[in-house]
């Protein structure tokens, strides 16, 4: 290849060097996502898989790939013929009569090298009779569970619901072309949300280099070139001075007013199709978006820790997510504080990003460093406000900086104990009435389960009879729980292949979610429906 | 089975067929035949029976390049028009938002192209480029800052370009007829 | 039949997909022919052809082969990166470099016996309407628009009014990160995926002069190195994006006007993402839209249940959203839209007096039409060179020109659509 003139030796040196290893290569289209952080958190994951169905093979085949740390699979069943003919993860004929999950284990660890896989081959009941085999079981940091008997669901729910600590739990359950899933958990707090919206750029309350560049900003003294390159930043901070000195201190509030400001901008203009105008006008809508604390953060400042702060820090042998979450709302109080505090902004600290905007190299780089240094300022604030006031609490500084960056993002979820949904029998009615196809098909899940636990011969009748049992009295059943009821009696024990795949993308996705905190889970049932191809949440 | 289909196939092939004409190819085919050019311009084709690979002249009758005619190369892609065509300035010639390897900044060309555009918008853009050149946002950044600072120095340059000239120890390809 | 039926075909195999396939659900159509009938045709009749053994390909093939389908074709013209292995996981290290479609073969027919698939390591264009012809469905898992254009064209104009084995249903799935969708063609029936082609994220694309004066991101660094150096220093030498040497070549350009420009951010990663125009892949996500797309091919196949019309997206990055529509049909669809006309014309017609007749029909409303066939211009109108390079041809007979039963492309700015003539000779 003929190397340009400017091109040195070192140069070629360094590309070799810099080209990424292996690792970085084989996860490149997944580290896109959720870069090293979550990919950390993936590989220190433990999760236990509860039968070895087609379904379960599926979801552990998708953790496998990215590079979860551990698995377990646990299932003491022989492989049949059945399974032999529809799990992919069994070598066919020839594992037939031999333990499922010895079987499955080397098929998924092979895809792999990096996963450590286990097999177990004990009947989940057996485990949970024994204090070692229930301590065994919390000891994971993520347990999934594919159509469990209703009984040892019931159990597991509870071991695992009874415990801050305890690992989240995946409940998955399908037959023929319908399925649901729902994850119990007590808490999810997301600290590395990925959201699409850029955070406030402070405009209405411009920090005091940002608004030492408004003021310094003169119009009629630029030259043509200057004056369409001005990030629009500055243009609505000058803006909103003017708009503030002209109506009594306050913002644009109604459409008119909001119009009348867009136009000022525009009147802005020294020649047609200013760039840095337009965008200007575009962004006007942060002005009256801008609020020191957006409402979904300032419920989080009314959220109780489940874990007193400096009780988690002192008890021994809390898990590391119930440690996590405990620094996270030490983190949540700290940023109450860093808003009231009167060293502060009054507002969320800044963030260091900005978007593009049409304008000069220059101009750029220098509102880059404006936003970094402040936002390096405000975060040594926050920094002060955690140590003063949560003096026993330390805060892993990495973690800290993270809050900081995405604190107009963070987002804490509370779950649910798997069943309490359905013990308020009115909710589920009114459920049935609001989203009738998706409460139908959970309805009609719960009662196949329940029909099978017990030995009940699974006939549309026994399914409607063990639904009306769910609902209060006199309900009457919508049109879609013929369906519902009807493709179930239809395909009671059917782990076909492509609903577990589909579950197993979809269980997968969830845990993944649940592991990184990069992404948020879903509350509530989530119900397929393979027929018509939809999903839908009910119970959330 | 679904309706369409019986189970039992049909052995007999089905009468052959040639490829039908592409959607680009229709697209082209429209794009062009509808053009609404003024006398400035003029498309030339090397080859008439390819529509995808052609020539079109700009010849200003106002402007700071009157007088001159500049030819761009036209090359549409098969995924047109999910993708701009290919526009090249061929001559080198001395404009701000020109460069010296025939790159042209034209918004529609490149960030801001939408499948509903269609050729003629692309060429009364490119003719747009000769009668209001644009210094805010250049390519030819030399150039750029001589319109901006000392607009006749920039129009003698660009008539001493245009007759294939050198400005700066650049030497510019003659444009123009005499 | 299989050789050897004692391991491929053993009592009790099928348990679980039988279940739907021995009786019909609340929403299966009449036409549903439970048991042996279906089950047969399925297993020893149909045949189905997967574009694509990357992401999504690998799980469509596992899918189908566990599904019962026995005869399954598939199409790749690439080969194996490591990048790859995160999630195409009928691929191992040691197949780096090895083309996609042999190993996905094989490694299918190895894990589920009695299926036969057979690869074809080469381009989707390369092949004829005749070998589409021989599919009873086609399913599609590719990452490129222009591939899934050339498909669905060349299924859609293969739909032959008198032939209802020419209809070939095409299965379209695609994947963003945690965001996906898949979609049920029916060629001619349904919207195609010429119809929805405005529905997608066009590339981003930074303005040249920003590109060339006024960098403000690492991307217009990394853009400026690949866009405008790399062909100033290289003229017409291709740049390779798979070549290690070719990135870091510009990843050290790149890299150095950042500095210069005091721009932070340039990485080999971003630099690779941004000239590859990579899209972040997850095998959980494909895994959904791959298990959608193979549970039509099935419902398709088998009448078993009702199928998808037409259009399922996902977004799981904020809970799980999806919604299933019926995207339109769009009139002036250039592939499936537009009129379609019979018309039968005397041999001696000459081109001129078929645009006489076209300008008379009162149900159309032409004025001016240009008219080519799929090789070559007959007319066109306008611009000049071009009229006059075909005005000989007004001259001449269109039975010159068009074979019997031929087709002739006629646009005009009075047709929002274009108008398909078959010619007939009488």
């Amino acid at each position: 290849m003929a190397q340009p003139d400017s091109q040195e030796i070192g140069d070629a040196t360094t590309a070799v060097h810099s080209q990424p290893d292996s690792k970085t290569r084989r996860y490149d289209r997944q580290l896109r996502l959720w870069a090293a952080s979550g990919q950390s958190a993936l590989e220190s994951s433990r999760t236990l898989v509860i039968s070895a169905s087609a379904t379960s093979t599926s979801i552990l085949k998708n953790l496998v790939l990215p590079g979860i740390g551990h698995f377990t699979l646990l299932d003491a069943d022989a492989v049949s013929p059945a399974d032999a003919g529809n799990n992919f993860f069994l070598n066919g004929y020839s594992s037939i009569g031999k333990n499922k999950a010895e079987e499955a284990v080397p098929l998924l660890t092979e895809l792999n090298e990096s996963v450590d896989g286990k097999a177990e081959v004990k009947p989940i009941d057996e485990v949970l009779q024994t204090d070692e085999g229930r301590n065994w079981v919390k000891s994971f940091s993520l347990v999934i569970a594919h159509n469990l008997s209703q009984d040892t669901l019931d159990t597991l729910s509870k071991l695992l619901w009874d415990g801050l600590g305890n690992p989240p739990l995946i409940v998955v359950r399908s037959a023929g072309f319908l399925a649901d899933f729902f994850i119990q958990f007590h808490e999810q707090c997301i600290i590395e949300p990925h959201s699409e919206t850029f955070p406030s750029l402070r405009l209405t309350r411009p920090f005091p280099a940002l608004a030492e560049w408004a003021n310094s900003t003169d119009y009629d003294k630029l030259d043509p070139t200057e004056h369409a390159h001005i990030p629009f930043p500055i243009i609505l901070v000058k803006a909103t001075e003017k708009w503030k000195a002209e109506h009594d201190g306050q913002l644009p509030k109604v459409y008119a007013e909001k119009q009348a400001f867009k136009a000022a901008i525009r009147d802005l203009q020294k020649k047609m199709d200013e760039e840095n105008f337009d965008e200007a006008e575009a962004q006007a809508w942060r002005i009256s978006g801008e609020v020191p604390v957006p409402s979904e953060i300032k419920s989080l400042f009314a959220l109780t820790p489940l874990v007193p702060a400096s009780s988690s820090s002192s008890t021994n042998g809390s898990s590391v997510s119930e440690q996590s979450n405990a620094a996270f709302h030490t983190l949540l109080q700290t940023l109450k504080l860093f808003v009231e505090s009167p060293e502060g902004p009054g507002c969320l600290p800044l963030t260091s990003t900005l978007p593009d905007m049409h304008t000069d190299t220059e101009s750029y780089v220098r509102l880059q460093r404006m936003y970094k240094e402040q936002a390096g300022k405000e975060a040594a604030l926050f920094k002060k406000i955690l140590k003063a006031n949560f003096p026993d609490t330390p805060v892993d500084d990495g973690m800290v900086d993270l809050f900081v960056k995405n604190t107009h993002h963070v987002n804490v979820l509370r779950g649910k104990r798997w069943g309490a949904w359905e013990e308020d029998k009115s909710a589920v009615a009114s459920s049935l009435e609001s989203d009738p196809r998706e409460t139908a098909t959970h309805l009609a899940l719960s009662a196949l389960s329940n029909l099978q636990s017990k030995g009940i011969d699974v006939t549309a009748d026994a399914l409607r009879a063990d639904i009306l049992t769910r609902l209060p009295p006199n309900t009457e059943l919508p049109e879609e729980m013929t369906n519902a009821v009807g493709e179930l009696e239809r395909s009671p024990t059917a782990d076909v292949p492509n609903t577990a795949a589909f579950l197993g993308g979809m269980i997968a996705q969830e845990a993944i979610k649940m592991i990184t905190k990069q992404y948020v889970p879903v509350k509530g049932y989530c119900v397929v429906d393979l027929v018509e191809s939809w999903t839908g949440v009910v119970g959330a | 089975m679904l309706k369409i289909w019986s189970m039992k196939k049909n052995e007999d092939a089905a009468a052959k067929k040639k490829p039908k004409t592409s959607a680009a190819q229709i697209r082209v085919q429209k794009d062009l035949t509808e053009l609404d050019l003024p006398s400035t311009m003029q498309t030339t084709f090397a080859d008439p029976a390819d529509l995808l690979n052609f020539e079109l002249k700009i010849t200003p009758d106002e402007g700071m390049y009157k007088g001159g005619a500049f030819s761009f190369s036209f090359n549409i892609g098969p995924n047109y028009p999910h993708e701009p065509p290919k526009v090249k300035c061929i001559p080198k010639i001395y404009h701000p938002n020109v460069d010296l390897e025939g790159n042209v900044c034209l918004n529609i060309l490149r960030e801001d192209w939408k499948p509903v555009l269609n050729l003629n918008s692309v060429m009364v853009g490119l003719q747009y480029l000769f009668l209001e050149p644009n210094a805010d946002d250049p390519l030819n950044k030399e150039a750029a800052e001589e319109l901006r600072r000392n607009r006749d120095q920039f129009l003698y340059n660009v008539k001493n370009s245009m007759r294939g000239g050198n400005i700066k120890n650049e030497h510019y390809d003659r444009v123009t007829n005499q | 039949m299989n050789g050897n039926s004692t391991s491929s075909d053993w009592d009790g195999r099928y348990f679980h997909v039988d279940q739907i396939l021995d009786k019909p659900g609340p929403r299966t159509d009449p036409s549903f022919l439970a048991g042996d009938g279906v089950k047969d045709f399925l297993r020893n009749q149909c045949k189905i052809l997967v574009i694509g053994a990357g992401g999504l390909g690998c799980e469509i093939l596992a899918n189908l082969a566990l599904s019962g389908f026995k005869d399954i074709h598939v199409i790749d013209m690439d080969t194996i990166d490591i990048s790859n292995l995160n999630r195409q996981f009928l691929f191992r290290q040691k197949d780096v470099g090895k083309p996609k479609a042999t190993v996905a073969a094989e490694f299918i027919m190895n894990r589920v016996p009695g299926v036969q698939v057979t690869p074809y390591y080469g381009k989707i264009q390369d092949k004829d309407e005749d070998y589409y012809m021989q599919f009873n469905l086609v399913v599609c898992g590719l990452d490129s628009v222009e591939a899934r254009r050339w498909i669905n064209a060349t299924l859609v104009n293969m739909v032959d009014p008198e032939n209802p084995e020419s209809l070939k249903p095409l299965i379209d799935g695609g994947t963003e990160g945690f965001k996906g969708q898949a979609r049920v063609i029916l060629p001619t029936v349904s919207s195609c995926y010429e119809c929805s082609l405005d529905m997608l994220n066009k590339p981003t694309a930074f303005p040249i002069c920003t590109i060339a004066n006024t960098p403000r991101l690492p991307e217009h660094c990394i853009e400026w190195a690949s866009v405008l150096e790399w062909p100033r220093v290289f003229g017409d030498k291709k740049l390779d994006t798979d070549d290690p040497e070719h990135i870091g070549w510009l990843f050290n350009h790149a890299l150095k006007r950042a500095k210069e420009f005091k721009i932070e951010g340039v990485t080999w990663s971003l630099t690779q993402g941004v000239v590859k125009n990579i899209i972040p892949a997850i095998a959980s996500t494909n895994a959904i839209i791959a298990a959608s797309c193979c549970n039509e091919a099935f419902k398709i196949a088998t009448s078993s249940a009702a199928y998808l019309n037409n259009y399922f997206m996902l977004i799981g990055t904020d809970g799980v959203y999806s919604y299933t529509f019926e995207h339109e049909q769009r009139k002036d669809c250039p592939v499936c839209g537009g009129e379609s006309l019979d018309i039968s014309i005397k041999k001696d017609w000459t081109v001129e007096r078929l645009i006489e007749m076209l300008v008379e029909k009162q149900d159309i409303q032409i004025k001016k039409p240009s008219l080519s066939t799929p090789t070559k211009q007959i007319y066109l109108q306008a611009p000049p060179q071009l009229e006059q390079a075909t005005r000989p041809n007004l001259e001449k007979k269109v039975s010159e020109l068009v074979e019997d039963g031929g087709d002739i492309t006629v646009t005009a700015a009075s047709l929002p659509f274009n108008l398909s003539l078959r010619i007939k000779y009488i």
